[in-house]
């Protein structure tokens, strides 16, 4: 009942046939949670006299809604049934999340039900929790999930709910939890994160309209602060650390006090919201190509205005056909993509999640971790002077954004810029992130450090760029390594540049008189 | 009616009194180390110690006029509700010396109290009596919602303004224990207040103002650290922990943060 099968495929075939698309299996929340919710909720209800808040959901894209209506549909429904909703959560095997659970093994059959041997020390098992077979015959198609009946600490005898048949036998592999990282997470994520970053994480939570910076929406699979190369995903560790440390300078603390399994559990959910919303985000590129409903009544618009001018001069013989209105463009998309649908979105769908299962897990290797190959470069008055003129070459053109002072107003704050992919200039002078949103060029001399403090991660900052925004990455191209570091070197200097004054509270006796 | 009063005044004070008897073995006293029977919290620093004397002391104070006032109150009802129609009544109403009494007592209590506390007030809050030597030993900033904190390097003294050695931690406060040190305490934005409940020290941090705060720490552990000034939407959010440990291990920890701080990701290739 807590957990229920809802695709023909099961896990261990899919291992196998890699190519086919491996199952989705919803984690609804336990019968006791539910209950509890219940009785909060009413509680609350009688206490305060105001009814629950509004149905937590994942809201789609701007870009979703823009398309025909027939392509929104399809890709709620895709998006219904490979991730789910906040209340029932899908988690869809292909994506390299750690869904959590525990992993066991048959010891032994008995009459009925089996001995269970765990890899590690033996974890507290609730009854409902959901039984995911990895191998064996019950990893067939209906019963790979069962959720635990009963299970006896001492003897270790396991049973579960639902038919017997077929039996598993000695040494076939199970989990137990399957999607429990997923349910912590989104409780952690509801509690603290949800509130700026919204429940899909859009980085549109209710209080986000009060922020600058703004909270950051994962749904482009972008993260500013990492330690990997300039294309590749953020790894774990580095998502951890903004979690952990929080990001000074922007209102997003440090949540240092979760504990060890919430903080890895959120860091899981916030990794599977962004591959959610990156997926949305590849399905969208690709469908309003054909089927935006706004790009049809833009073209639609500009046909006939060309139509409407031309017929004004053109003589009677060679008078231009009549464009197509939107509706017109509209209906024949429609049939299009009907088609469209059967013929080819299965296909856009396992490539899309393929692409970015590929890069996530790309992310976490080890050669896309930037490792500096020499050591930092003695951090003396030379070195800053060599980093300076880094600082100002043409080679590192630093001060172009973040000024000859190092106080980021650099010339290119007061230029206007393009729209990426347009002629358009944005409205506001200054650079702008991905996310369309302006933004200012750190200013180097405050000793405020967003991606961390470490040298090492001053030097990923200019080796690698940092994602999503106007900064480059220098590394392997433009700057050696040793370059980097002079310029790490000067760059952490200029915090210092004024004499430090004499300590305040070295002597509580005499500092008061 | 009137002996429903008297009895009805009478439990109240005896189920308050029994609640607050029982509660320090129930968990429902202050917060710190249980001790013995009665199991009240015990403080972890001694200017925690000595507030903890000055609450007991007010308690003891309380708890005589409650029982006294509430034992004559029951008295004074009943004897009115069973008292005879043939029986003389006495009329108190207007007693120049009660009144006299029970204004000049309750005063004497009332001064002895306000004279008695100046001593650990001032030693908490005034530095000429804070213990001299209190090393500063850190200065924490509040912000919206968090605390982030500034060391010095092990062996210096901290300075009003960063330094390039400095050794930086977010929402965790080390502490060396066994003496005391103190902190400078800051806010970036609005309001908060630096608590640590164990402790029993708290101070408002204002902005504009850099305000020493002193305390000593009597066992090396963790400490729940939080915001006691609701600050915005996020003031639950403002967790953090102190960590007190012993003068060795502080160094020692101190060394490793800075080795962290300093780290520059270059690993020698295995020859
Ligand atoms: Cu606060």
């Amino acid at each position: 009942m807590a957990s229920r099968l809802i695709s023909i495929n099961s896990f261990a075939q899919t291992v196998t046939k890699m190519s086919c698309l491996r199952s989705p299996y919803r984690l609804a929340a336990s019968a006791s949670q539910r209950n509890f919710c219940c009785l909060a909720v009413g509680i609350a209800v009688l206490l305060s006299g105001c009814g629950p808040g509004p149905k937590a959901e994942f809201s789609l894209r701007d870009a979703t809604g823009e398309l025909i209506p027939a392509a929104q549909k399809v890709v709620k429904k895709t998006l219904d049934e490979k991730f789910g909703t906040p209340q029932n959560l899908v988690a869809w095997q292909r994506f390299p999340v750690n869904y959590g659970g525990v992993q066991g093994s048959v010891a032994d059959v008995s009459k009925d039900g089996v001995t269970a041997n765990f890899e590690s020390d033996l974890p507290a098992i609730h009854k409902d929790a959901p039984l995911l077979w990895l191998s064996g015959p019950r990893a067939g198609a209906k019963t790979s999930v069962d959720s635990v009946a009963t299970f006896d600490t001492t003897t270790k005898q396991l049973k579960w709910a639902g038919s017997a048949e077929p039996a598993p036998a000695a040494g076939d592999k199970f989990v137990i939890g399957y999607g429990g990282n997923l349910q912590t997470g989104r409780v952690v994520y509801m509690k603290n994160c949800m509130h700026c970053h919204g429940v899909a994480g859009d980085g549109a939570g209710p209080t986000a309209q009060y922020l600058n910076p703004l909270p950051r929406d994962y749904r482009l699979g972008l993260f500013k602060f990492t330690s990997t190369l300039t294309p590749e995903k953020p790894t774990r560790d580095d998502l951890t650390r903004v979690v952990q440390h929080g990001i000074p300078g922007t209102y997003m603390p440090s949540f240092r006090w979760l504990g060890d399994k919430e903080t890895t559990a959120v860091v899981e959910y916030i990794r599977w919201l962004s591959m959610r919303g990156e997926f949305e985000k590849r399905i969208d590129d690709d469908l309003s190509n054909d089927y935006s409903a706004v790009a049809m009544e833009a073209s639609a618009k500009k046909a006939n205005e060309a139509y409407q001018s031309a017929m004004k001069t053109a003589k009677k013989e060679d008078r231009p056909e009549k464009p197509k209105t939107a509706n017109q463009l509209t209906k024949a998309a429609l049939d299009e993509f009907s088609k469209y649908e059967k013929d080819d979105l299965p296909g856009v769908i396992n490539d899309t999640a393929t692409l970015l299962a590929e890069s996530w897990k790309k992310g976490e290797e080890a050669d896309s971790l930037i490792v500096p190959t020499v050591a930092r470069v003695t951090d003396n008055e030379a070195s800053r002077e060599r980093g300076k003129r880094l600082y100002l070459s043409d080679k590192g053109k630093c001060y172009t954004c973040h000024g000859v002072q190092g106080r980021g107003d650099g010339v290119a704050t007061e230029d206007f810029w393009k729209k990426p992919g347009s002629d358009e200039y944005y409205s506001h002078r200054g650079l702008h992130d991905t996310w369309g949103r302006p933004l200012q060029p750190r200013n180097l001399t405050l000793g405020q450090y967003r991606g961390g403090r470490r040298p090492v991660d001053v030097f990923r900052r200019i080796y690698a760029g940092i994602k999503g925004t106007p900064m480059p990455g220098f590394g392997r191209t433009a700057l050696k390594d040793e370059e980097i570091w002079d310029i790490v070197n000067y760059v952490m200097s200029l915090q210092f540049q004024s004499t430090p004054t004499k300590s305040i509270v070295t002597d509580h006796a005499t500092a008061s008189k | 009616m009137g002996r429903f009063w008297a009895v009805f005044f009478v439990a109240s004070a005896v189920i308050a009194v029994g609640l607050c008897w029982v509660a320090p073995s129930h968990g429902l006293w202050f917060p710190g180390t249980l001790k013995g029977g009665f199991g009240a919290g015990v403080a972890h620093s001694s200017i925690g110690k000595r507030i903890d004397d000055l609450f007991y002391l007010v308690l003891v104070i309380v708890a005589v006029t409650y029982i006294g006032t509430h034992a004559v109150l029951g008295y004074v009802l009943w004897r009115g509700a069973t008292i005879k129609a043939e029986e003389k009544v006495l009329f108190s109403h207007g007693s120049h010396s009660l009144e006299v009494i029970w204004t000049i007592v309750p005063s004497g209590i009332l001064l002895y109290i306000a004279l008695y506390q100046m001593d650990v007030w001032a030693a908490y809050r005034f530095k000429e009596f804070s213990p001299k030597k209190a090393e500063a030993v850190a200065e924490v900033t509040a912000r919206q919602f968090e605390w982030r904190i500034r060391y010095p390097a092990r062996g210096k003294t901290l300075m009003p303004t960063p330094q390039p050695d400095d050794v930086y931690t977010v929402n965790e406060l080390h502490v060396p224990t066994g003496r005391p040190v103190s902190i400078s305490l800051k806010t970036e934005d609005v309001q908060h207040a630096f608590f640590v409940p164990e402790l029993r020290i708290k101070q408002d941090a204002v902005p504009g103002l850099t305000i020493p705060v002193w305390f000593d720490v009597d066992e090396p552990r963790q400490y729940e650290m939080v915001c006691a000034e609701l600050c915005g939407w996020g003031h639950y959010k403002m967790k953090a922990r102190l960590i007190a440990v012993s003068d060795e291990d502080f160094g020692a920890w101190k060394d490793k943060a800075a080795l962290e701080q300093f780290d520059d990701g270059f690993k020698k290739p295995a020859e």
